[in-house]
This record gives C-alpha cells, structure tokens and sequence, in this order.
C-alpha cells in the first residue's frame, strides 16, 4: 500500500498556483520535497492535511481519500511544523495530558520512551527548550500516537548539525518499520539527500521531478566539457546545460553519452539547483 | 475536544492568574467603596477578553496551525475557546455575584428583583465582550480584531450603564423582574450563540 498517493493535485491563491502536483510515496520510505522557498512545499503539506481546500485532484493517504474523514486519517499521521507549534507555557508532561486526550493511541509509555531517549527535560517549560529540543519534542509527540505516516514541513531548516543528525537518526529509526514513512520537506538539500528514498523537486508551484534517490543518481551525471563538445552530445541526452565563456556544463543521462566522455557523479542539491535556475536553458 | 480545552486551561491558568487578581482588588474596592459599578462591570469585560487573549497566544506559538495537524474540526478548534470564555465569565458571575450580594446585605437593602437584574446584566457584558470580538478575530486575524475589541468596550460600558440608570430610574424592587431584563439575558445567549455559529464559518473561510 501507497503511504501517500496525491494526483493532479491544484491549489491557487492570488498569483501562485500549486499546479497538476503527482506523488506517490510507498509505505516504509522517506520521500524529500525540495524546493526554495515558496516553491508550494507547505501549501503541498497543508492540501495533504486538508487545512486547505484543493481546486482539483486527490490526496489518498494510507488508501484513504481525505476528503472522506480527515479526523480518523490524522490519527495515522504525525505532524511537525517548522515552528513545531507548542505553545511556549507548557512543559513535557502537560503536552502528555493533552495529547493523550487527542488521540485514540496515544501512548505514554511510548512517549516517555523517547523523552528518556532525548534527553528532553520533562518539567521544563517549552520556551526554555533549545531549537533541536523544542523539534525532538515534536517529533517524540508525532512518533506516541500510532502514527504510520510523519510529515515534516522545513522541520530541520533551522537546527544545528549535530541536532539535525540526531533528527534524520529517528526518522531513520521510525522507518524501520515498513508500515512507516515520513514525507519531509525542506530546502536544505543535503539532510534530504541522507535520508531520503524518494526525492521530488517543486519549484515554483510545479513538480519538476519525483522519482527513487538512487535511481536518480545512477540515472544522471554531469559532463563538464567545452561548449564544441556538449554539441556533439544527442540533445536528447542532456536533461539541462549551462553554457559561460570558460566551457559548459550539463546534466546528462548517462546511458545516452558516448564512451569517452568524462561523466561525473552528480548529488541531489546539483540536480536540484540545475533543474530550478531560469537562466539555464531547459532541454 | 478535551485535549484542547485541557491545554486552553493550562494557558489560563499560566497566563491569566492575574486577570482573577484584578477581578478580586476591584470586587473588594465593590464591597468596601461608594457603589460604583465599573468596578464590576470591568472584571466582566476581561472575562469577556480571556478566550482573545488566548487566540493571541495560539497565534504567537504557532499552535493555531499545529493544531488543524491534529485530529480536530474546525468547529472544535473555535468551540474550545467558547468554552472557555464561558467557564471564565461563569465564574466572573459568582465572585460579582456574591460580591454584589454582600454588599446589598450589608447595606441591609437586599432586593432579589435588583440582585437578579445585576446578574443578568453581569452575564450579558461578559458575553457580549467575547461574542462581538471573537468572530473579527477568526475573520480578520488578531491584529485587526483588537480594533473591534476597543470598540466592543466602548459600547458595552456606555450600553451598560445606561441599562444600569435605566433600572434605578424605571423600574425598583420586585418591578426589575418584568419581561424586560429576560429579553435582555436572552439576546445575550442569542447573540452568543449566533457569534460562535459566525466563528465557526469565518474560520472554514480563512482555512482557504
């Protein structure tokens, strides 16, 4: 089963336009939504969570449509925004009490578990909460209630390395499970690339690209050669190219470059960056 | 819903132990004063101003999204904080309530139809704080709300005490229970009602 299934997925307001969006998240993977920002990433998030109402297409999420009843749909799913969103007041324990009052499996033992784990301080209140604890407290919430799927928006923009390692460890640890999986978005492309099975690219509202991370990396390579060269290449062989008075660049599919050529490897951010720059001519 | 209200408590409790201070100084300058009935006109009002000053805070914290993350409507999203409002403005009721009762009985002028009418209206203000303000702050956001909570003041007090002449003037002793403070206590609730229906709505509408 589809942890996430979302078809021709279309959302305007004003001069943005969230347009015709596909993914398709398998249970038991990672998938990272990339783009900069307000590349349509939230606005995705939200449509999923249906704290906003779609223009046209589908959201399935664990098999269910959720327009159907978003209520029973949120119980499987574990949410963490950017600011994590507890209010400031509150310690860990209080968050138990309420969260153990809002959801039908919610799990103290599960959450204290993790707390212990985290080394989040349980009388303390939230305000006095570094970032990466303030985010690890989010996640211990998303991860106690039975959730199957954990959607993250920009959750580890803002933290430092050593938290960020901590988080993309847990979410590593919570898909272990196969009925489990996480859709993280972020424009730090290089936590995603570590932890993710799936990449997508959403750039201005569009998606540009979703496939396996792997698949995508053996796919594709970057030829950096001079701009006589990369005309002798088969169009249909470069994906992107950037061309300066000091030689050219481009994104290629490797099965399609002839032997001789140099290819190098190319990373997620590379594609990513390549993919989104207008000034680049788009094959 | 109880996971909602129990952390709206938590949040009054935290952030609004001072209003229970003010409502208490200004019952005790009531009691022992010259009779004047701002003072407990005014703890009504910041009865009336909790389940704002709580938006404000869900606002701030971020928590206002989180929350549609969780497995919660809309209408329970706005009714928690209804809820609220009408648990604190109950229990601005009773300590102005008994205030006014004491006073009354120590004043040995005790009138059940004058104690009835003060509760009334007591309940009224209290409603009317939070029912004219809540549904601009689900419409237009926190910020621009606040500009319909100055004016809510300005026009309940005036209101207030008109009503308030009106009763010394018109109408004494067992004459206050006419139809009329009913019909006044009855708006209330309608008008109460009628705000938390227009919440639920403006807040569908800013969902998007």
């Amino acid at each position: 089963m589809n942890a996430l299934e979302i078809r021709n997925l279309t959302k305007s307001f004003g001069s943005f336009k969230l347009d015709d969006i596909e993914l398709i998240l398998p249970s038991g993977c990672i998938m990272g939504l990339i783009g900069e920002n307000g590349a349509g990433k939230s606005t995705t998030m939200k449509l999923i969570l249906g704290m906003l109402h779609r223009d046209a297409g589908t959201v399935r999420i664990l098999g269910r449509d959720n327009s159907e009843d978003i209520r029973l749909i949120k119980e499987d799913v574990g949410v963490v925004m950017d600011e994590v969103g507890i209010p400031e007041c509150l310690n860990a324990k209080q968050v138990a009490g309420i969260m153990r009052r809002t959801f039908c499996r919610w799990s103290d033992k599960e959450y204290d578990r993790l707390i212990d784990k985290f080394e989040i301080p349980k009388g303390k209140p939230f305000k006095d909460y570094s970032r990466g604890m303030k985010m690890k407290l989010g996640i211990a919430v998303a991860m106690s209630h039975g959730s199957k799927l954990i959607l993250l928006d920009e959750a580890t923009s803002a933290l430092d390395p050593v938290a960020r390692d901590e988080v993309v460890e847990m979410l590593i640890d919570f898909t272990r499970d196969e009925e489990h999986s996480v859709l993280i978005s972020s424009h730090i492309v290089s936590d995603l690339e570590k932890l993710c099975d799936y990449v997508a690219f959403l750039h201005k509202g569009k998606l540009l690209l979703c496939e396996e991370k792997d698949a995508l990396l053996s796919e594709y390579g970057i030829i950096r050669c001079n701009a006589g060269q990369l005309k002798e290449l088969d169009p249909a062989a470069i994906l992107h190219k950037k061309e300066s008075p000091y030689g050219a660049e481009a994104i290629v599919r490797r099965d399609r470059i002839p032997s001789g050529f140099q290819i190098g490897p190319v990373n997620i951010e590379e594609l990513f960056v390549f993919m989104v720059k207008e000034s680049w001519e788009v094959k | 819903m109880r996971g909602l209200l129990l952390k709206d408590f938590y949040m009054v409790w935290k952030y609004c132990k001072i209003y229970l201070i003010v409502v208490l100084v200004f019952i005790a300058v009531f009691i022992v004063g010259d009779n004047s009935l701002y003072f407990v006109f005014y703890p009504c009002l910041l009865a009336g101003m909790i389940p704002i000053t709580l938006i404000a805070y869900d606002e701030r914290s971020g928590w206002e999204s989180y929350c549609k993350g969780l497995p919660y409507t809309g209408v329970q999203i706005v009714s928690a904080k209804y809820i609220v409002g009408l648990c604190c403005q109950a229990l601005t009721l009773l300590l102005t309530g008994i205030a006014f009762a004491a006073r009354m009985i120590y004043a040995e002028k005790f009138d059940i139809g004058e104690f009835l009418y003060f509760l009334i209206l007591v309940q009224v203000i209290s409603c009317a704080a939070s029912a004219s303000v809540l549904p601009f702050l689900y419409r237009f956001g926190v910020e621009k709300g606040r500009i319909a909570y100055y004016v809510m003041v300005g026009l309940i007090v005036a209101g207030a005490f008109i009503c308030m002449n009106l009763n010394q003037k018109d109408v004494s002793g067992g004459a206050a229970l006419t139809w009329i403070p009913w019909a006044v206590c009855a708006t209330g609730i309608a008008v109460y009602a009628l705000s938390w229906r227009l919440s639920v709505v403006f807040y569908r509408k800013r969902e998007g």
